[in-house]
């Protein structure tokens, strides 16, 4: 097993985990960042705009991925994750750190997408949330951070037309599996989250229904790299004109088992509705809520800003979605405010879609405990006073691994535990 | 052992067999891609009217043909009188082969 030592351990490379990342490397510190996907940026990456001030996602996000990548104190290992960390004594830690083969030299790739011209294989992209398809070689989104090819191996026929055509010669399905021991002094938890699975309430009939989409999707459909040549319906290509949203879906939910609220949701269905608008200038917006949260700053703003743009705002709860033979939906919901059951029809249905915890990430801590809070999210042992700290000394926590967020904060919580990462690593006994 | 260079996929087949299902997937894209070019190169078509010519789910025929455009084989025409569905024709200079 090759050995690497560095100061910090980041596992997750999130825009939390890279901010901490950032802070950490320009004060001179040497980092490890261990992503598990094929990219680094989170799910940030993949947005559309950001609220409350619309600004462009990828415009913000790709100058900070390519400063990560091209510092020369940080180091990023895409497509691995940690499998064990274990610790020592103060300052002294000790990961196993896991990387799949990419089967693509990420060094002499030139993003060409020759190979992935060449391969014969579709499949489903994830990056595009099931939308639409991409080939069994593929770069895994156009402002992925490295800009490097990978193949899917689980779905390739290995007929090696990728690498014919490959100009550089850095495709080679020779690569295997690598294991590291990692040597560190600290590590930051920067894990992030993972959005509520809507299959899990079949009364709403996603899955089966396919204008019935998640907000994530949405998202993918508002962005300049979107699936479609337009806002269309996934189920027939129909341009919608009349688009609901349900909020809450798996928020504030016994019934899921995720009982808090997931913070993003009401302001992120609000800005879909607003670019939605200026997309569809002819379409209707009905937001469904429970309550509108829109607490931090400029958000109620934003919000009065949608209502005055024409979106409509029920106070109602969904209880149920039905299809009819158009591909247009029903939803039954009960009007809070008069007290009544109504129906009303739309021709595509977003779910709002809530925040849950990445599981997993305390049993990779070997002989002290990594605490999670009652919603299995890392627990921050002094909220209060040290929001960063986690219960072992010398690990700290970044972003939404600790709750729901939204990008503002969790940037600021990543400065937080790069702050307090730094004081421990100084505070020398 | 040394494998050459660009040639690294012979290597592994030796070692992984390849799933029947992956064969198998591949075959049926490369059908319906052809099914869907062939109905385009008759004349510009809409997501229901190519589901309806090959008898396919539309949603099945939606995720297809935006794969196809991806791909570059298709490009985005007129939209209906409605203002409802685009028409999808082949892409000119595209890499319409099959
Ligand atoms: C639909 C939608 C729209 C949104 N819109 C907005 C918006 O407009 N404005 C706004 O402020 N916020 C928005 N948000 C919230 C925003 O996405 C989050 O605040 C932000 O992405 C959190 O960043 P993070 O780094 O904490 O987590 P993530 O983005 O989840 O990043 C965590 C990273 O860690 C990696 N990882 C996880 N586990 C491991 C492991 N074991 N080993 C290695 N790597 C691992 C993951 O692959 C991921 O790359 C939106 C959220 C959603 C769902
Ligand atoms: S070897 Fe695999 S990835 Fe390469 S072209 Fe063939 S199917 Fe695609
Ligand atoms: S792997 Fe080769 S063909 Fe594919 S993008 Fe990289 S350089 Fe181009």
């Amino acid at each position: 097993m090759k050995t690497l030592e560095y100061d910090v351990l980041v596992v997750g490379g999130g825009i939390a985990g890279g901010e901490a990342a950032l802070n950490l490397a320009n004060i001179g510190y040497k980092v490890l960042i261990v992503e598990k996907e094929l990219s680094i940026g989170g799910k940030m990456i993949l947005l559309s705009k950001v609220f409350p001030t619309l600004d462009c996602a990828a415009c913000i996000t790709t100058p900070k991925v390519s400063e990560i990548q091209r510092h020369p104190n940080i180091t990023v290992f895409t497509g691995a994750e940690p499998r064990k960390i274990t610790k020592k004594g103060e300052h002294d830690f000790e990961a196993v750190v896991f990387q799949k083969p990419r089967y693509v030299d990420v060094a002499a790739c030139t993003g060409c997408q020759l190979c992935e011209e060449a391969c014969p294989v579709s499949v489903t992209d994830e990056y595009q949330f099931g939308l639409i398809g991409r080939k069994a070689a593929f770069i895994p989104f156009s402002i992925a951070s490295p800009r490097a090819a990978a193949i899917d191996i689980d779905n390739c026929i290995l007929c090696g037309a990728c690498e014919r055509a490959c100009p550089p010669d850095c495709i080679d399905f020779t690569q295997t599996e690598e294991e590291f021991l990692v040597k560190i002094k600290s590590v930051v938890v920067a894990t992030g989250f993972q959005l509520f699975d809507p299959l899990k309430i079949p009364r709403y009939g996603y899955g089966q229904y396919k204008n019935v989409i998640t907000s994530m999707q949405m998202e993918r459909e508002l962005a300049p790299t979107r699936p479609f040549n337009t806002i269309l319906r996934p189920g027939d290509g129909k341009m919608p004109d009349n688009i609901a949203y349900v909020l809450c879906t798996g928020s504030r939910d016994k019934s899921v088992g995720n009982p808090i609220c997931s913070q993003v949701c009401c302001m992120y269905s609000i800005k879909q509705a607003q670019l939605l608008m200026g997309a569809l200038p002819m379409a209707d917006i009905t937001i469904y809520y429970l309550h509108i949260r829109a607490f931090g700053k400029g958000f109620n703003e934003f919000y009065a800003q949608a209502q005055e743009m024409g979106v409509e705002f029920i106070k109602g709860k969904v209880g149920k979605i039905s299809e009819k033979e158009n591909g247009n939906l029903i939803l039954r919901y009960e009007d809070i405010e008069a007290g009544v059951v109504k129906e009303a029809e739309h021709d595509m249905v977003v779910l709002s879609v809530g925040i849950l915890p990445n599981r997993g990430i305390d049993e990779v801590f070997d002989n002290e405990k990594l605490k999670l809070d009652p919603f299995h999210f890392v627990d921050q042992s002094d909220i209060l006073a040290s929001p960063a700290k986690t219960s072992i000394d010398g690990v700290f926590v970044a972003g939404t691994a600790t709750g729901p967020m939204d990008i503002p904060d969790s940037i600021l919580s990543g400065g937080s535990a790069s702050a307090e990462t730094t004081s421990y690593l100084r505070r020398r006994n | 052992m040394e494998v050459e260079k660009g040639k690294t996929a012979k290597y592994l087949k030796e070692k992984r067999p390849v799933p029947k299902e992956v064969t198998e997937h591949l075959k049926y894209f490369t059908k319906t891609k052809k099914q869907l070019l062939d109905a385009l190169k008759e004349g510009d078509k809409t997501v229901p009217q190519l589901a309806e010519e090959l008898k396919k789910p539309k949603e099945e025929v939606m995720f297809q043909l935006m794969s196809l455009l991806k791909y570059g084989y298709v490009e985005t025409g007129e939209i209906d009188d409605n203002d409802e569905y685009f028409y999808y024709k082949i892409k000119s200079n595209g890499k319409n082969k099959s």
